[in-house]
């Protein structure tokens, strides 16, 4: 151990294989690296790897990830020793983790770093006692649960702490971990659970204390708050109600005794019945929902937080929550009502607890929002929700109600928190001075774009930037970027003017939520019911005609999603020169969900990928069997790299970690490709023709047998064989890309005349679910 | 029907493990590889010398991927055969090397040759069921489907017609398990099982059976083909790898080359029937092989029945008046496994070698196959 290293991180030692080890081992899997995991008990590493390849959502990314991790106890403490970065993530006890860091310590190789996972003990604390040659080499990474899933990891480093070493696990973190990293000072509970906790704790007590029922206390802290949908108490039962006296005890016995939290009192004695009763959340009997399925029938109830008695869930119209729809947030917590009150109390309290403690706990405000943006799913952070609110008028509600305001409300002198200069996104530094809002390097934003920006085409739906290098990038911006006219009427905008302003190439990219859950089937809806054939072939041609001219363009073009893109946002993928997938990329041709086939091309370029693979058997038929298999299921991948197992990623495409730097990555394979770029040419396929059809019938008749696809699933499937075997053609002739989007349009056009494939689509419009008919 | 001029005899049997298919111990090796061992290892147990063997003839349901080409005579070259020794791949469903036998057999009636190889394969691993491009006839598919039905389904349908319940079915299961646990247990597998090397190491026991299995456990089980059927994967043969063969030679040759005859292939029989029904195939080839033996079921010491399913057994033993009691005595293919093409030549030397051991007089091996058909031999006990 004498200095640090910029060595790539490969191997990776994770102790203790409970929840968050378990889940950190398996990101590091991920993420590519070799990973030793080991416990204190015999078999608890083994067990730990087997029930996540159990546990939904994944730990890991494909299941054949898990072979990455090697499984051990401490008597294997041995294998630390060609690890680059051991993280401990032991039970929260003091002296547990200082004896196992002095157990470690011999078997670290030089260089080698050491970090804990703890949510609460102080790094200044862990390190009471340890070697001074090891401590320039540990720190804090605390992160969050799921660690896959959970962008957040918050990174504490001490006075000891090599900058270096901090920079290599920062970084690494951030580009193959994926994490967003946010510095924390060395304070209890660092920057998310302080406030957090806080938060929940608060929203309890004084749910209790106002004597408000729990479905309203979520409706009101749910959406208006830009909280995830499910709201206080049920997250509570997500996370699981034991975990809350142990996280509240340690942060408090952590405090200073002037400290805000204190205020707030114990858990309540509610919460020591139901964890006693076992209502320990959803993992126990329940929680404060419960499912109640006495009588045969699935009951939602919740609990009275007065009686401890449980009734049915109501799902109550409340007029606070739904003011903030029309007026904002501020709407809301003004509103003369119990749950208008109650809001204001959580959210003021809240708010005015982490402008208190800011300036202590962070090095700038948009460390704290993206905390709890990223740490706890928030919409916004504390302080972009109190710009929502306004600074100067949350200022005045606080004197007005007699209350403190906090120091660094008072530095803003009724300024935003956020404000954009000279087109760049800036925050309100402590001592009240615009600073730019700092991205990690390499990171591209089209947020940021879009503040210098104008874009240089776009409608309702659909816009086209400038992202500099020659580079354009095609944003979706419909509602849940499903693909309309609109969105088409971009394409061919960029199609045929980005050739003309010389540019070099196209990334499609967005972020929304979803990169796209497919085309807007309302049309279909309506135009099948009118039965409007021609029209509806019109779309499917004129669909397919663009994203056929995007294919041919003469530049590359590359798309880049992340989270779903399934159905026609999948069939604009398989369009592309290439794809950079965010690793949490979901994509699949679902349209048999909706009972149609993909038809925009979905079916031809699947079939071509598969033709045109070594990694299947030779023959007429596989191609057809792999692309039918993966249509008539509808299946999803789970990952982008599940989706290359899909073939919908091929192998010189690339799964990008850190969602922040897919834009980045796309932008600089348009480039690459664009030298001496020419379009792919036409593929002609040789398809089985009716044989093959008659093949997948056979299955799609086993399948109806078995009861695992309905009568109507049939007529889709049938429809689809259809398709891919290339219709009436022989094996020795020739199918054109042309010929195989006719039998797609063809098949939309039979099964848009069922009744059965109306419902679905109706059915899809009306609950956003499939219909199974 | 008279016997034979020339009588044919059995003399050797051996077979490799049967491993399930996709995560049993063979998985992973080529089924080329594994037959070519099994061939071998009988060679070396039986002690022929190999110059003076006429062919090798190996069954094999789907023929195609590892098990193309002409795969008996590559395995022929894998097993160090002298050139000189022919190969020849058949193609009779679940019958192939139970064809095998026959052929040589055949031959050897005309004179051609003295000393036959004749083994099966299957890996059901590696080469999936209905092939790597099922290419039906649309014309057929469309005018009977029957030609192109899953065997699941066939079952189901036999399963109808003889009005068998699924506890009967269930519980058929079951004891086909107990019977080849016991019988692995105590040892009765041991001598017949070649090991055989793979990459990770050498497999050397049966995969397939399912000791722990409860009638409980079977009953709980959802249907496999027919969400309203009978038939489950616990009363099916799984999908499982292996390879077996057996040494087929004229009597004389036996003698003469100081091998160890087991017994004589007395009769044997094919026969159709409607493919949607195939499972009942051992019914009507039986009762042809036992009239051309000259025979009645009664005088059966050893039946080897195939279990493609547990309804088909139950419809071919109800039919042909089985003895129960001497039916697949060391378990049957619902518990060991059914490598397709393997299949035939496992039964008829496990019921020679039951022959041998327990000193009967006849025996009996017989098969159901997909597409309508079925197989049958007769052997006596020297």
């Amino acid at each position: 151990m004498n200095s640090a290293t910029s060595e790539p991180i490969t191997k990776i030692c994770v102790i203790g294989a409970g929840v968050m080890g378990a889940g950190i081992a398996a990101q590091a899997a991920n993420a590519g690296c070799q990973v030793v995991l080991l416990d204190v008990v015999e078999g608890a590493a083994q067990s730990a790897i087997s029930k996540m390849l159990k546990t939904q959502p994944a730990p890991f990314m494909h299941p054949k990830f898990a072979k990455r991790i090697t499984p051990g106890t401490l008597d294997d403490i041995r294998l630390v020793e060609d690890c680059d970065w051991i993280i401990e993530a032991v039970i929260e006890r003091l002296d547990i983790k200082q004896k196992l860091y002095g157990q470690i310590a011999p078997h670290m190789k030089p260089g080698a770093v050491l970090s804990s996972n703890t949510s609460t003990l102080p790094l200044e604390v862990l390190i009471d006692g340890m070697a001074a040659e090891l401590r320039p080499y540990f720190l804090i990474t605390h992160f969050f649960n799921p660690p896959r899933y959970m962008r957040l990891l918050e990174i504490v480093t001490g006075p000891y702490t090599d900058p270096d070493v901090s920079q290599r696990i920062s970084e690494f973190s951030d580009h193959a971990l994926g994490k967003s990293i946010v510095f924390c000072h060395d304070t209890p509970g660092f920057i998310a659970n302080r406030i957090g906790t806080y938060w929940l704790h608060c929203a309890v007590s004084e749910a209790i204390k106002m004597g408000i029922g729990i479905e309203q206390a979520d409706a009101v802290l749910g959406r208006p708050m830009g909280v995830p949908k499910t709201g206080v108490f049920a997250l509570l039962d997500l996370v699981g109600l034991d975990l809350m006296p142990h996280v509240l005890d340690s942060i408090k016995t952590a405090l200073a005794k002037e400290d805000a939290f204190h205020a707030l009192g114990p858990a309540p004695p509610l919460l020591a019945k139901m964890i006693e009763d076992g209502y320990t959340g959803r993992k126990g009997k329940g929680g404060f929902y419960r499912l109640n399925t006495e009588g045969g029938q699935k009951i939602k109830e919740a609990i009275d937080l007065t009686t401890g008695e449980y009734a049915p869930a109501r799902r109550p119209k409340i007029d606070a929550a739904l003011a903030a729809k029309k007026d904002g947030l501020r709407a809301t917590v003004e509103h003369d009502s119990l749950e208008g009150r109650y809001a204001w109390s959580v959210i003021s309290k809240t708010l005015v607890y982490a402008a208190t403690l800011a300036s202590q706990i962070a090095d700038d405000i948009e460390a704290v929002d993206r905390a709890m943006r990223l740490g706890y799913n928030w919409k916004w952070g504390p302080f972009e929700l109190l710009d929502k609110l306004g600074t100067r008028w949350f200022e005045r509600k606080l004197k007005s109600d007699g209350q403190d305001v906090p120091e660094l409300l008072l530095v803003t002198t009724g300024r935003p928190f956020y404000k954009t200069v000279d087109g760049q996104l800036h925050h309100l530094s402590f001592e009240g001075h615009y600073r730019p809002v700092h991205r990690a390097p390499g990171v591209l934003l089209l947020q940021d774009i879009k503040r210098k920006n104008l874009p240089m085409a776009h409608n309702s739906s659909a816009s086209v930037w400038d992202i500099g290098d020659g580079v354009a990038c095609l944003e979706f911006h419909s509602k849940m970027n499903s693909l309309n006219p609109f969105v088409l009427s971009m394409m061919n905008w960029a199609r045929k003017e980005l050739p003309k302003r010389a540019f070099k190439g196209l990334v499609i990219y967005n972020e929304g939520t979803n990169f796209s859950v497919g085309a807007n089937i309302a049309m279909l809806m309506i135009t099948a019911k009118l039965r409007l054939w021609p029209i509806i072939r019109w779309i499917l041609r004129h669909g397919q005609n663009t994203f056929d001219k995007l294919k041919t363009a003469p530049f590359p073009v590359v798309g880049a999603p992340h989270g779903m893109a399934l159905g026609g946002g999948c069939e604009v993928l398989l369009h592309c020169d290439a794809i950079q997938a965010h690793a949490e990329t979901y994509t699949g041709l679902i349209e048999a969900g909706v009972g149609i086939v993909p038809g925009w091309g979905g079916c031809k370029e699947l079939l071509t990928r598969w033709s045109q693979s070594n990694h299947r058997p030779g023959g007429p038929m596989p191609p057809v069997m792999k692309s039918f298999e993966a249509i008539a299921t509808a299946q999803v991948s789970k990952s982008a790299f599940e989706a290359q197992d899909l073939m919908i990623l091929r192998p010189h495409d690339g799964v990008v970690m850190n969602q922040d730097r897919v834009l980045a990555q796309a932008k600089a394979q348009v480039l690459e490709l664009a030298d001496g770029y020419r379009p792919p040419p036409p593929i002609d396929m040789h398809l089985p023709g009716p044989t093959g059809r008659a093949a997948l019938e056979l299955a799609v008749r086993d399948f109806v047998q078995k009861g695992v696809a309905s009568p109507h699933d049939a007529i889709i499937a049938k429809q689809l064989a259809r398709v891919l075997s290339g219709g009436d053609t022989d094996m020795l002739d020739t199918v054109s890309e042309a010929d195989v989007l006719k039998l797609e349009r063809d098949a939309i056009i039979e099964l848009a005349k069922t009744p059965k494939t109306r419902a679905r689509v109706e059915h899809m419009l009306k609950t956003g679910k499939p219909l199974r008919n | 029907m008279t016997s034979p001029q020339t009588p044919i005899v059995i003399a050797g049997y051996a077979r490799s493990p049967f491993t399930l298919a996709h995560k049993g111990g063979l998985a992973h090796t080529r089924p080329d590889e594994i037959a070519a061992q099994v061939v071998r290892g009988l060679i070396e147990r039986t002690h022929i010398d190999p110059a003076l063997i006429e062919d090798l003839i190996m069954g094999c349901a789907f023929p195609e991927g590892e098990q193309g080409f002409n795969i008996a005579r590559l395995v022929g070259f894998l097993a160090d055969l002298p050139l000189k020794v022919g190969g020849v791949t058949v193609n009779r469903f679940c019958g192939s090397s139970m064809q095998a036998i026959h052929m040589a057999a055949g031959a050897m009636q005309m004179g051609a040759g003295e000393a036959y190889i004749c083994a099966g394969v299957e890996s059901m691993s590696r080469i999936p069921m209905t092939g790597f491009n099922p290419m039906p006839h649309p014309g057929l598919a469309e005018r009977m489907q029957s030609a192109y039905m899953g065997m699941g389904e066939t079952a189901e349908n036999v399963a109808r017609k003889y009005g068998l319940s699924r506890a009967q079915q269930d519980a058929f299961a079951l004891h086909s398990q107990q019977k080849a646990y016991e019988a692995q247990t105590s040892g009765r597998l041991d001598d017949e099982i070649v090991p055989i090397k793979t990459a990770t190491g050498i497999v050397s026991t049966d995969g397939c059976i399912r000791h722990e299995t409860t009638l409980e456990a079977l009953k709980n089980l959802k249907p496999a083909f027919d969400q309203n059927g009978t038939v489950t994967a616990g009363t099916a043969s799984p999908l499982t790898d292996g390879a077996a063969a057996v040494l087929v030679t004229t009597q004389e040759f036996a003698e003469r080359e100081c091998l160890k005859p087991l017994a004589r292939v007395r009769s044997f029989a094919v026969s159709g029937c409607q493919p949607e029904i195939m499972g009942i195939g051992p019914i009507r080839s039986s009762q042809k092989a036992l009239e051309r033996a000259n025979i009645t079921v009664d005088q059966l010491d050893v039946i080897e029945l195939n279990e493609a399913f547990a309804s088909q057994s139950l419809a071919s033993i109800r039919d042909l008046e089985l003895n129960v009691e001497k039916i697949n005595i060391d378990g049957g293919a619902i518990a060991l496994g059914h490598p397709l093409g393997a299949t035939g030549a496992r039964i008829t030397g496990k019921a020679v070698q039951i022959l041998c051991r327990n000193g009967g007089k006849w025996a009996l091996s017989t098969q159901c196959i997909g597409g309508g058909q079925g197989i049958a031999t007769v052997l006596e006990g020297l």
